[in-house]
């Protein structure tokens, strides 16, 4: 690449999403490990933050704890035990699964899926993600990001469609959609209000980039018709953008869904998406899309968690970064990254090549 | 009745499975077997072929997964009048019996649903064992629901290995041997299904319905 010279991880990061060239193509670990095998990466390396040890180049903010405390109950019946509530009201139930924390691998239970009435979706209790008080503790975070020299990742993921499915139940949600049900509008309508609110909040910030997100993609193609999601999504996720470039009209966004979104990327690009992730290589060729969209768009991902970092030598993992590098970071507008959770499957030899395929460096 | 005159109302009830509009199968149905239809020539004349015809779409990518969700409620409000009446003369004649779950640990049943509607909608009786199931639970739908082929899915490649250890199980209650076992799940391949020693695999729902289709016609 042309620059030499070493940047900040936050200069890295800005200038390869802007698609600028960089001494080297920003990196991180994507959304999360596995409980298992975060202890085993812990217990390898000795350092509690494999963030901090491998040196990423972005940090994940969320807003801060909310003051409210309701109860759900009346939604959500009796749950098994073990299970918890989260701030929406969405009861997560554990499983067989040896790895209870892994956010993967629990249940629903969906406080709005007996929902009949308008009434039942106008009146059911929201969180106050959008409160100002909740920024506080962001606006101190991304600071502190910043001066370590990283990027700073405001996190507003599962922002419209996940949300109300996650609240309505994903069957039920999509009949309303086929449905034209008014249900749907004023459950969509109530979130996208709420995620208007914390775009602006992130936006003031000073966050880097905005993390939008609503997987709507299964590894064949869209889960639902181009046309469904243009109608009951599109113009929400556009309003929600649109509110953040209101307040600051240089905010990096970013747009994750997993599978094969790729009949989706126009529209993406239209209402202001600047990095698409994961970009699952088990679906999508990311050469292919930078040939077609580089000039538009920049790349988030790209390092496939399904299949060569659980089940790939160190050697493939190299491989896969450097074609990477080779046929989507010319120019900029690349970061690579697991292009989901890290799985207990993943090889700690492999993580290690990853990281050191990326910066050039030998452990 | 001859076939002239049956034609437009098994195309008529074919047509609103397809569209996704519940009332209108029922409606269908019910004209039809006001006219005399056989409700299983009903069955095999309008319900299969629509859901067939779904599936194609859907492996086409014309229908997506709304689609299939619609098309497989027009079929459930059909065969809530249809099955009764055939229940009544001994049964629906299935194509064979599909026990089918995610497996133990994984709780993604978006899939696993999809090839429910579509296996049932081509004819199969399905015991749906729902999410995390346990290798032991597979068993004993092999060992006391008398099933022909068994289904495996999964999400993730944590839960994924808990296909082998199905298999072991299966193997190990001395079952293995009378069922066949299918699996699919957006990590699983050809060459997984194939290194642990699954019978088939399908990349899609309607490529699971052909699949079970092939293994009932080979003797499953």
């Amino acid at each position: 690449m042309a620059t030499r010279t070493v940047m900040t991880s936050r200069e890295r990061v800005l200038a390869a999403m802007r698609r600028q060239e960089t001494d080297r193509p920003p990196f991180d670990l994507s959304f999360g490990i596995a409980t298992a095998q975060l202890a085993s990466i812990r217990a390898r390396t000795g350092a509690d933050d494999p963030w901090d040890y491998f040196g990423a180049d972005t940090r994940m903010i969320w807003p801060g704890p909310t003051r409210l405390d309701t109860d759900f109950s009346r939604y959500l019946g009796r749950l098994p035990r073990g299970s918890t509530v989260d701030e929406w009201g969405l009861g997560h139930v554990p499983t067989a699964s040896t790895d209870a924390d892994h956010a993967h691998l629990e249940g629903f239970r969906h406080p709005l899926e007996e929902a009949e009435s308008l009434a039942d979706i106008a009146q059911y209790p929201l969180p106050d993600v959008d409160a100002a008080y909740r920024y506080e503790s962001v606006r101190a975070a991304v600071e502190a990001v910043h001066r370590r020299g990283l990027a700073a990742m405001a996190m507003l993921e599962c922002t419209i469609f996940e949300r109300a499915w996650y609240l309505r139940g994903m069957e039920r949600l999509l009949l309303d959609f086929s449905d034209g049900s008014a249900m749907a509008t004023v459950l969509l309508d109530r979130i996208t209000a709420l995620r208007i609110g914390q775009a602006r909040h992130y936006a003031a910030s000073g966050a880097d980039v905005i993390c939008y997100g609503d997987d709507v993609g299964t590894q064949r193609g869209l889960l639902m018709s181009a046309a469904m999601w243009r109608t009951w999504l599109k113009p929400r996720l556009a309003a929600t953008i649109a509110a953040a470039r209101d307040v600051r009209p240089d905010v990096l966004v970013f747009y994750h869904s997993d599978g094969n979104v790729e009949a989706l990327i126009p529209d993406l690009i239209d209402i202001g998406v600047d990095i698409l992730n994961p970009v699952q290589p088990e679906c999508l060729d990311a050469a292919a899309l930078k040939r077609q969209y580089g000039s538009r768009l920049s790349f988030w991902g790209t390092i496939g968690t399904q299949s060569t970092l659980p089940f790939g030598s160190p050697d493939d993992v190299r491989r896969e970064v450097r074609t990477r590098i080779e046929t989507v970071g010319a120019g900029g507008g690349l970061f690579l990254a697991p292009t989901h959770v890290i799985e207990p499957e993943v090889p700690f030899e492999n993580l290690v090549a990853f990281v050191e395929a990326v910066t050039g460096e030998r452990g | 009745m001859d076939t002239d005159a049956l034609s437009p109302l098994l195309s008529a009830l074919r047509d609103a499975v397809l569209d996704g509009d519940a009332r209108g199968a029922a409606s269908a149905t019910e004209r039809a077997l006001g006219q005399g239809v056989d409700p299983q020539r009903l069955v095999d004349g309008a319900l299969i072929p629509a859901m067939d015809e779904a599936g194609r779409r859907f492996e086409n990518g014309e229908f997506f997964v709304p689609e299939l969700l619609v098309s497989a409620r027009a079929l459930k409000a059909s065969q809530a009048i249809v099955t009764p009446l055939l229940a009544q003369r001994g049964g629906v004649v299935a194509r064979g019996r599909v026990a089918i779950g995610t497996v133990k640990g994984d709780m993604h049943d978006i899939g696993k649903n999809l090839v429910v509607a579509l296996l049932q909608g081509g004819g199969f009786d399905v015991v749906d064992l729902g999410t995390d199931v346990p290798p032991t639970r597979f068993v004993s739908a092999v060992t006391n629901d008398r099933v022909d082929i068994v289904g495996l899915s999964a999400l993730l490649t944590t839960t994924m290995l808990q296909m082998k250890a199905t298999l072991k199980a299966m193997e190990t209650a001395g079952v293995r041997g009378s069922v066949k076992v299918i699996v699919g799940g957006a990590p699983v391949t050809q060459r997984f299904a194939d290194e642990i020693g699954a019978d088939g695999y399908a990349d899609n729902a309607a490529a699971a319905l052909a699949l079970a289709r092939r293994l009932m016609a080979s003797g499953a």
